[in-house]
């Protein structure tokens, strides 16, 4: 998921670095104060998330959780999973500063996808239709970040078939995981604090 | 169910190691330069092509990594050389040898714009090339495994480094928070 220094093209890089950009920007004008605290915790939900990997197989993975993020924070989302990135980048050499941007775009944009997409369908019905739609929600983040990063390595000359492929298959257990997380997540949510989902839509201009 | 046995069996797929750091060190060996390239959870790169090229970008040549992720590489000039291997989905290995280090290998004068160093290696003489030999093959197997130790403890991300990161976003987030609040304060105001 974090794609490193050097793996890119040039052109890649820097368009993903103004991407990168016009996201945080947008992502900054819809943090008000109602979800700061909401932004500061999924943002070190993900910082953390991503540095504790579960050995599957042969092979190890790591949680995202960035489905999860878009739903609660919609565009906000974006600053929120960057920061985490950068920390990652700086304490741990994750993925790298020059392509930071590309791995934000990579990560946050499916978020704020998931966010438009799928919550509406989480702030009304019952708390369980909307855990199962989060559900949906959490996996389809990750499909949306498989994909766009198997698309930055095509852009920069690899197969895209081949690079979706491996990516896609190695990350299908996450895919799996991460449902049952947001689903579960957002049905504690409903169920204990559901103005954390309706403030947000008040405020949404 | 039938779900996660789906699951178990796709993760059963050999699959490279994804969301992981590269490793890959080279040093110097006998006459020619060993290195290795691996990710940072242990697993190496295995029939790996490494392409070695000099300080002003020419391609010097290839290798080849084997079942353990070594690769050997015989140099030809006394300059920088630098590996690179791509391992595809976004992992690049990237090392560079300097020119002192190969010059040593090749025993010559380094081609570098800064003068070099005087070294005047002390060979002792009560042993001859072939000990010496024999003895630096014995020095550098022995060191494998602790490279390979001191680079898997510089991948392990402790609890120290996470805490802090922690404290970072908190004090981002406390600060935004601040902002936005005094914000509100005057538009209240």
């Amino acid at each position: 998921m974090h794609i490193v220094d050097g793996a890119l093209s040039n052109p890649v890089v820097i368009g993903g670095a103004v991407l990168a950009a016009g996201g945080v920007a947008m992502g900054l004008r819809a943090l008000t104060l109602e979800r700061i605290p909401a932004a500061g915790v999924l943002s070190a939900s993900f910082f953390v998330a991503s540095l504790i990997h579960v050995p599957i197989g042969p092979s190890s993975v790591h949680l995202i959780l960035n489905g999860l993020a878009g739903l609660v924070l919609g565009w906000a989302a974006f600053p929120a999973l960057f920061v985490g990135l950068l920390l990652q980048a700086v304490f741990f050499g994750f993925g790298g500063l020059t392509v930071l941007g590309v791995n934000a775009v990579n990560i946050a944009l499916p978020a704020v996808l998931t966010g438009l997409l799928f919550g509406p369908m989480i702030r009304r019905g019952s708390p369980l239709s909307a855990a199962l739609w989060a559900g949906i929600g959490g996996a389809f983040a990750i499909v949306g970040t498989t994909a766009m990063v198997a698309g930055s390595l095509a852009l920069s000359g690899e197969e895209f078939i081949a690079a979706a492929h491996l990516v896609f298959v190695a990350h299908i257990p996450v895919m799996a995981i991460e449902g049952f997380l947001t689903a579960f997540a957002v049905l504690l949510a409903r169920r204990v604090k559901p103005e954390l989902f309706t403030t947000f839509a008040e405020v949404r201009t | 169910m039938r779900r996660l046995a789906m699951i178990l069996a796709l993760c059963a797929l050999p699959l490279p190691a994804l969301a992981h750091k590269v490793i890959a060190s080279v040093f110097p060996s006998g006459d020619s330069i060993e290195g290795e390239i691996g990710f940072s959870n242990g697993d190496m790169a295995v029939g790996q092509t490494v392409t070695v090229y000099g300080p002003d970008g020419a391609e010097l040549g290839t290798t080849e990594t084997d079942d353990d992720g070594f690769f050997v590489f015989t140099p030809a000039q006394p300059v920088a050389h630098t590996f690179r291997a791509d391992l595809g989905a976004g992992h690049v290995a990237d090392v560079t040898m300097s020119a002192e280090d190969v010059a040593k290998i090749l025993g010559q004068e380094p081609i570098v714009t800064e003068t070099p160093e005087d070294r005047t290696p002390a060979a002792p003489v009560s042993m001859s090339d072939q000990q010496r030999a024999i003895m630096a093959e014995i020095v550098r197997d022995e060191m494998r495994p602790l490279r390979r130790e001191i680079a898997a403890y510089r991948e392990k991300n402790d609890l120290q480094s996470i805490l802090g990161g922690m404290g970072y976003i908190a004090g981002l987030f406390g600060l935004g928070f601040y902002l936005a609040a005094r914000r509100k304060l005057k538009d209240a105001a």
